[in-house]
């Protein structure tokens, strides 16, 4: 009989095993897999940047527009440099989240930088943007056009605004350029606050 | 290039929630994109560098051209005219292009152009001075030789090639400083009918096309077969001109005399404003009504007989080398509903590339939403829409209850123009049938796009292979849909093509099509001749809906003898007999037959009916035999005469081309590529109407932030929770 009971037992415990390792199994999958995405969001940020920097290249040489690979819906349209933080991104043409999953984007119905009005350029605070919070007023910011043209800014103050009252008229006089990102630079969830750090074209 | 952005990430404050259901959580296609990506890089960079080495040898890309010097040079300047005489079921048409050199240059200009899809091209003339060349068909390669020998010879010449049935190609080259030189084409083309109303078409622009890339992705999936899915990109994409920044170029005039065979009712256009002159009770002269017109979108003309003087049959004779072309149009009677009407399970599938952004965008959710209207009781359905990538809104076919309705409406009401077109994935899941075993239930898919792609013969193949028991509706959208794409897919998928070039025909046509897709359709139609030696085209006669005839084109020795056309009609048993020696003459019937025929070959080479080889063979001998342009043959004309000096040098360009009326030039190409460099300081959001029209709106910021710093924490945590859970379980068995 008892031969019985220890065979049940022994045949019973891998089942009981195999129903509580099943969840176990389940959380350490799916916390990978979050892990996998998370991870690709700033690869992808970096590899764009990489071929991002190729077709500004291409677009001075060339003359002419030059999608970053075959199939892109945007083009590289300026390189924007951090001199004091030894840092540069090239930007994109438009803000759509498509855009910015790749870099900065030249946000829709600004102007060029250097030409008169606010140019405004955005991109995610933990990507490319991160580096706003390091620029201090007087601090330098270069872009470089895609017509070759360079033009050099200075960093005149930080402001914190909501995304739909950014106050920011786009044919204000003067030459401006404004970076925006999200705000708080350190939040993990997205909010409605924005980081605008202004700056003002070098005469 | 069309746009396609690599992975929709992060919606804007401004943008809908993205369509795609878990399209954020799905790892696998990411990975598969960045291994195409990696994989890609190389090739893409390579064939970036030809094509900008390609348009820097034309010099062309833009209307401006930069010559050695750097001095910009200009392209020829085009204006068109089409003058149509329709003569009962046949049109013959005559183009004349004429490509005026603005410069101090010896200029080739190259114009890409549309034609109905079912044209057959016979003739073109070179019109240089006082001098008029007659050009000669021959097969594609040696009249490209042939052109290309008098050109570097300082000769005027002429080809006319066609890329696809319905996209041509005129080359002129060595066009003198200050010159205007002609080109004409000639064809002929049958008249279109469908429920009592006969319609003419003439495209007047080739709307800019999205040819899918040759991915990574592809070569895996497929094996070997990596080639490339639209070969011939270049040949059929031209520059075309920002409607914001340039005035529409390219005018065209017209004139249709219109002999239609019996006394006319209406005769109108919805595309275009005309002016009518009757001639008499049966013809009728139409011009347009403000002389010139920009070549932006499709001219359309419809005209219906008088009360009561409909014909119901139409037989026309022509005497052709060898024999005599006969051409039958019958349209089977609409047999009355039947009492329980069969249910049906509807896929609808909507394109929402960039190409549809506009007008073609809101006509498309229109059609779409009616279709959703008309859905009865135990009728199921589902939604797909796509661009670059495409959704399925339901698991499987749904019933079309208030709740599925509801939710399905505003997922149509959501969509928004952008990205590329790719199609063949969601045509695919279109076509996936479930439950093949049901054949109570009727199942047809109505598939809304402008078609503006380069790889139909990928759709086509597609679509042979797995129809099953679908049907395929075809919805033409906007001012230029490809009619080729169009007419043809319906016909593969045994379904019918319903073209909405205008808002206001939205209402009307898609009742007409709903009609077709309730009502019983003409099944196991066939033509019994009773003579012998008859060759139709189509062989097999294709299934047909309520209101379209069929038109049979044949070729026999001498018109006489019995047609006997059979079929069943929502099960019923149908039967008429046609006496074909009282065929009336008609035009340019034999013209009729050797397309149809050329047609039927090229579908039986895609669908492997034929080997390529054969196709060809039989393609090229009827080519050859009747005058035609067709994929293998060619149409080059040149002049005696060398006339550019020694030493003077040419210069090729292409001509620019309108963007097709209602379309959005930022939703089909982004911020320009292909753009003179003093680009536009500013660039519009496409889909946001109150930021267009609001006077000084101010900066909206976009979102700027990613979740990938929740995804690790929470993946961290979940992957210490399940080695912490496993670990303890572990130690309890131990």
């Amino acid at each position: 009989m008892s031969g019985v009971a220890e065979r049940d037992a022994v045949a019973r415990c891998p089942g009981r095993r195999g129903v509580t390792t099943l969840p176990a199994l389940l959380l350490a999958a799916t916390g990978l897999l979050l892990l996998a995405q998370a991870a690709w969001i700033p690869a992808k940020a970096a590899l764009a940047q990489k071929l991002l920097e190729g077709a500004f290249a291409r677009t001075l040489a060339e003359g002419t527009a030059q999608p970053p690979w075959p199939w892109a819906d945007t083009v590289p349209v300026a390189r924007i440099v951090f001199p004091s933080l030894g840092e540069s991104y090239v930007a994109l043409a438009g803000s759509s989240g498509q855009a910015l999953a790749f870099g900065p984007g030249h946000v829709e119905g600004t102007p060029e930088a250097g030409e008169p009005g606010t140019a405004v350029y955005a991109a995610h605070r933990d990507t490319q943007f991160r580096s706003l919070g390091r620029l201090a007023a007087g601090d330098p910011i270069e872009v470089v056009r895609r017509d070759g043209r360079s033009v050099r800014f200075r960093v005149t103050g930080h402001r914190v605004v909501r995304w739909d009252a950014s106050g920011l008229d786009p044919d204000a006089p003067g030459r401006h350029l404004v970076l925006a990102t999200c705000w708080p630079l350190d939040a993990v969830t997205p909010g409605p606050e924005r980081l605008l750090v202004r700056a003002v074209a070098e005469p | 290039m069309l746009p396609l952005p690599l992975s929709p990430h992060h919606p804007t404050p401004l943008a809908p929630p993205a369509p795609g259901l878990t399209r954020n959580l799905l790892l696998g296609p990411l990975i598969a994109l960045l291994l195409a990506l990696a994989a890609g890089i190389a090739p893409a960079k390579a064939q970036q560098a030809r094509t900008q080495e390609a348009r820097e040898q034309d010099g062309s890309g833009t209307l401006l051209l930069r010559s050695e010097s750097g001095a910009p040079v200009e392209a020829p300047r085009l204006k068109a005219d089409a003058a149509i005489t329709v003569s009962g079921p046949t049109a013959r048409a005559t183009i004349t292009q004429a490509f005026r050199n603005t410069t101090a240059e010896w200029v080739e200009g190259t114009y890409l152009f549309p034609l109905p899809e079912d044209a057959a091209v016979d003739t073109m003339k070179l019109v240089v001075g006082d001098r008029v060349i007659v050009a000669e068909i021959r097969e594609r390669e040696a009249a490209r030789r042939a052109y290309e020998a008098a050109k570097a010879e300082g000769k005027t010449a002429a080809l006319t090639e066609q890329q696809r049935p319905n996209l041509f190609t005129n080359a002129v080259a060595n066009i003198g400083p200050g010159e205007t030189v002609l080109v004409q084409i000639e064809y002929q083309q049958p008249v279109r009918q469908s429920g009592g109303t006969y319609a003419l078409r003439l495209p007047t622009v080739a709307a800019p096309r999205y040819s899918p890339a040759p991915t990574a992705v592809t070569a895996v999936v497929d094996g070997a077969s990596a080639a490339d899915p639209v070969p011939d990109r270049e040949r059929i994409a031209a520059p075309v001109l920002d409607p914001a920044r340039h005035a529409p170029v390219n005018p065209m005039t017209l004139s249709i005399d219109l002999k239609a065979g019996f006394p006319l009712g209406h005769v109108r256009s919805a595309t275009h404003a005309i002016r009518v002159e009757e001639r008499s009770g049966a013809e009728r002269r139409i011009t347009l009504a403000d002389g010139a017109t920009a070549a932006d979108r499709d001219f359309e003309l419809t005209w219906t007989a008088a009360a009561g003087a409909a014909p119901s049959v139409g037989l026309f004779r022509e005497r052709v080398a060898g024999g005599e072309a006969v051409l039958a149009v019958v349209t089977p009677p609409a047999s009355a509903r039947p009492a329980a009407s069969v249910p049906r399970d509807v896929v609808f599938v909507i394109d929402n590339s960039g190409s549809m952004g506009g007008a073609s965008m809101r006509q498309a959710k229109a059609s779409l939403l009616i279709g959703l209207d008309r859905l009865g009781a135990g009728d199921r359905f589902n939604v797909i829409r796509f661009d670059h990538s495409f959704d399925t809104l339901f698991p499987d076919l749904v019933p079309g209850d208030e709740a599925h309705l509801d939710r399905a409406k505003r997922f149509v009401a959501g969509l928004e123009a952008s990205g590329g077109t790719e199609m063949l994935a969601p045509l695919r899941a279109a076509l996936r049938d479930t439950t093949p075993e049901e054949t109570g239930r009727l199942r047809q898919v109505v598939f809304l796009t402008d078609g503006a792609i380069g790889n139909e013969a990928q759709i086509f193949s597609a679509i042979a292979a797995e129809r099953g028991r679908s049907r395929l509706f075809m919805v033409g959208i906007g001012s230029a849909p490809n009619g080729y794409l169009m007419r043809h897919a319906a016909e593969l998928g045994r379904g019918s093509f319903t073209e909405i070039g205008t808002p206001d025909q939205v209402t009307e046509r898609m009742r007409a099509l709903l009609l077709k897709l309730e009502s019983p359709a003409v099944t196991d139609l066939t033509a019994t001749f009773s003579e012998p030696g008859v060759d139709t085209a189509p062989a097999r006669l294709p299934d047909l809906y309520r209101g379209e005839p069929l038109a049979l084109p044949a070729r026999m020795e001498q018109a006489r003898g019995t047609l006997t056309l059979a079929g069943r009609i929502g099960g019923q048993p149908w039967q008429t007999m046609l006496q074909l020696d009282t065929a009336e003459a008609g035009a340019g019937i034999g013209k009729l037959w050797a397309r149809a025929k050329i047609a039927e070959a090229e579908t039986a080479r895609l669908t492997g009916r034929l080997s390529a080889e054969a196709a060809d063979a039989a393609i090229l001998r009827l080519a050859l035999d009747h005058g035609l342009t067709t994929r293998l043959t060619s149409l080059v004309a040149v002049d005696a005469t060398p006339r550019r000096p020694h030493g003077a040098r040419l210069v090729s360009t292409e001509l620019p081309l309108n963007l097709p009326a209602g379309w959005d030039f930022a939703s089909v190409f982004g911020e320009g590529e292909a753009q003179p460099l003093p680009a536009p300081p500013r660039q519009r959001r496409a889909a946001g109407p109150a930021a267009q029209f609001a006077a000084a709106p101010p900066v909206v910021l976009p979102q700027t932030a990613t979740d990938f710093e929740i995804r690790a924490w929470l993946g961290g945590l979940l992957l210490a929770l399940g080695l912490g859970l496993s670990l303890r379980h572990r130690r309890a068995a131990a």
